[in-house]
């Protein structure tokens, strides 16, 4: 990939992710489905990569794989030097629900990471403290998930996934189920959090928009079994606002990633004009 | 307030049927008793200090009984809830056990376990076991996998994932077992008395029933029986209202 303007004033933080060829077989009573097959992906050290498609081409497993809850059968996953461990701190991971424990409040939620490591409880009461202050929800911290908004929720969860400060943040459609309004607001937020701590971002998501806002890089996947297509790069200065059709790089990336959608993607993705059949 | 009330009002209702049914039936004490009849030979039982002597006798059975048998249950209904090759090895035992009826084994623990409280917390502790472990099981696994994934992300150990979320996952249901399991722990520690016990509600029962023919004895003994299952099953509640609070 070719060196950008951003990426040139920005130091390398965060450990890179390289997947070689990847497979993933999940076995089902009934056979076999093939989610991924020769995944290749370079996403280097603090960079930004968004990963796009519909639904079921594997975008999820992907990310499981990476953040070492899936073993592929074939191919090898790398972050930073080694093999993707689960939960040995390298990579953060935020789900598409925000998979909140419901008897917890959001502060002990945000704090369960450091519980787990075995952080004493003062300091991370103060930790998780701080981290909902940077997501804005010290207001909150004595709720619980329920009685939270979906966004509540999400930025949560958001924090929960960086109080450990990760080196790679891996972030499943985090914001799929927020109305389109409060999804530009947390685009631009996470890009802000992203300037300000730079790490390796991997963003899975459906939306053509954020993936420019966001990316350094969009990997373009095909329907299961999943693979990145081609990697398109976005070499546009930051910070981006959420509107950037009328920038005509932007217009262009937009164009190339629609259009390498709509191949491989059937035939929902094409205009109605022709036949399906 | 009001529960306290309905409870009151339903208990004077249960007891003018009962006397309606003594007055319209007219049948003599040794078949059915009349309330006032029940309850002055209540208060001479209590007069005297045997009923307190036999319901002592009970309450520890009960709690003991109850205690061994609950915490037996919950662990044995983790490790079932946790590994399927357990649950296949140990169910069919358990299930097994649970279908013999605890009235034909208590004679043979009462022989085994020299005939003494020993025993009789025994047979107390097998009755409760098996709806508490069969709960605690089902509560085990009703735990959200995408939490517990969630979990692994961030590196818990198989033992935090029990102790952060699959205990408090399962503990609704968990409290439906100890529930059942308390009212059982009564009945245990009659059957066992029965099996061989020198006093007790049960040895009570028989004294009454069998060899003096007093029938409000036995009434009094039944009707202090089931105040111990209310007492009992009240208090699992009042735990179960205070941990599950939100």
């Amino acid at each position: 990939m070719e060196r950008t303007e951003t990426q040139e004033i920005r130091p390398a933080v965060g450990l890179g992710v390289r997947a070689d060829q990847v497979g993933v077989r999940f076995v089902t009573p009934r056979g076999g489905l093939e989610a991924l097959r020769d995944l290749s992906l370079d996403a280097p050290a603090g960079s930004f990569t968004v990963l796009i498609g519909p639904n079921g081409c594997g975008k999820s497993t992907f990310l499981r794989v990476v953040a070492g809850l899936l073993r592929p059968q074939v191919g090898a996953v790398a972050v930073g030097e080694a093999a993707p461990v689960a939960g040995d701190g390298r990579v953060g991971l935020a789900f598409q629900q925000p998979r909140l424990v419901p008897w917890r409040s959001t502060l002990e939620n945000v704090a369960l990471p450091l519980e787990l490591a075995g952080v004493a409880a003062d300091d991370r009461q103060e930790r998780a403290f701080a981290a909902l202050q940077r997501v804005g929800l010290a207001a909150a911290a004595r709720l619980r998930p329920a009685e939270l908004s979906g966004g509540m929720q999400q930025r949560a969860a958001l924090a929960r996934a960086l109080i450990t400060n990760p080196p790679v943040l891996l972030l499943d459609e985090p914001f799929s189920a927020l109305d389109a309004l409060t999804r530009e607001t947390f685009d631009a937020e996470l890009q802000r959090i992203w300037l300000d701590h730079p790490r390796t971002m991997l963003l899975v998501t459906h939306s053509v928009g954020e993936a420019i806002q966001l990316a350094d890089q969009i990997a373009v996947m095909s329907p299961a079994p999943g693979r990145v297509v081609r990697t398109v790069p976005v070499e546009l200065p930051r910070p981006r606002p959420a509107e950037l059709m009328g920038n005509p790089r932007a217009a262009e990336v937009a164009a190339e990633v629609r259009s390498l959608l709509a191949a491989v993607h059937p035939p929902e993705l094409r205009p109605w004009g022709e036949d399906v059949a | 307030m009001r529960r306290i009330a309905a409870a009151l009002l339903s208990l004077a209702a249960f007891v003018a049927i009962w006397e309606a049914a003594t007055v319209i039936g007219g049948y003599p004490d040794y078949i059915l008793p009349a309330p006032e009849v029940v309850a002055a030979r209540g208060a001479r039982a209590i007069a005297s200090g045997t009923l307190w002597q036999h319901t002592a006798a009970t309450l520890l059975e009960v709690v003991l009984g109850f205690s061994v048998g609950a915490v037996a249950a919950m662990g044995a209904g983790i490790a079932l809830g946790k590994s399927l090759l357990i649950e296949r090895v140990l169910s069919p035992y358990i299930v097994a056990a649970q279908a013999v009826p605890i009235l034909a084994l208590a004679p043979l623990l009462d022989i085994w376990f020299g005939g003494g409280l020993l025993a009789r917390v025994i047979v107390c502790a097998l009755i409760v076991f098996f709806p508490i472990a069969i709960a605690t099981m089902v509560g085990i696994r009703s735990a959200d996998p995408l939490l517990a994934e969630m979990l692994r992300s961030l590196g818990a150990r198989p033992s935090q994932i029990t102790t952060r979320l699959e205990i408090p996952s399962a503990l609704p249901v968990i409290f439906g077992g100890l529930r059942v399991g308390v009212t059982l722990a009564v009945i245990g520690a009659v059957v066992a008395e029965w099996a061989g016990a020198s006093v007790g509600l049960g040895v009570l029962i028989n004294i009454a029933n069998q060899g003096l023919f007093d029938t409000p004895l036995m009434f009094v003994a039944l009707v202090t029986l089931a105040v111990t299952g209310l007492v009992f099953y009240g208090l699992v509640l009042a735990v179960e209202r205070r941990v599950l609070s939100p």
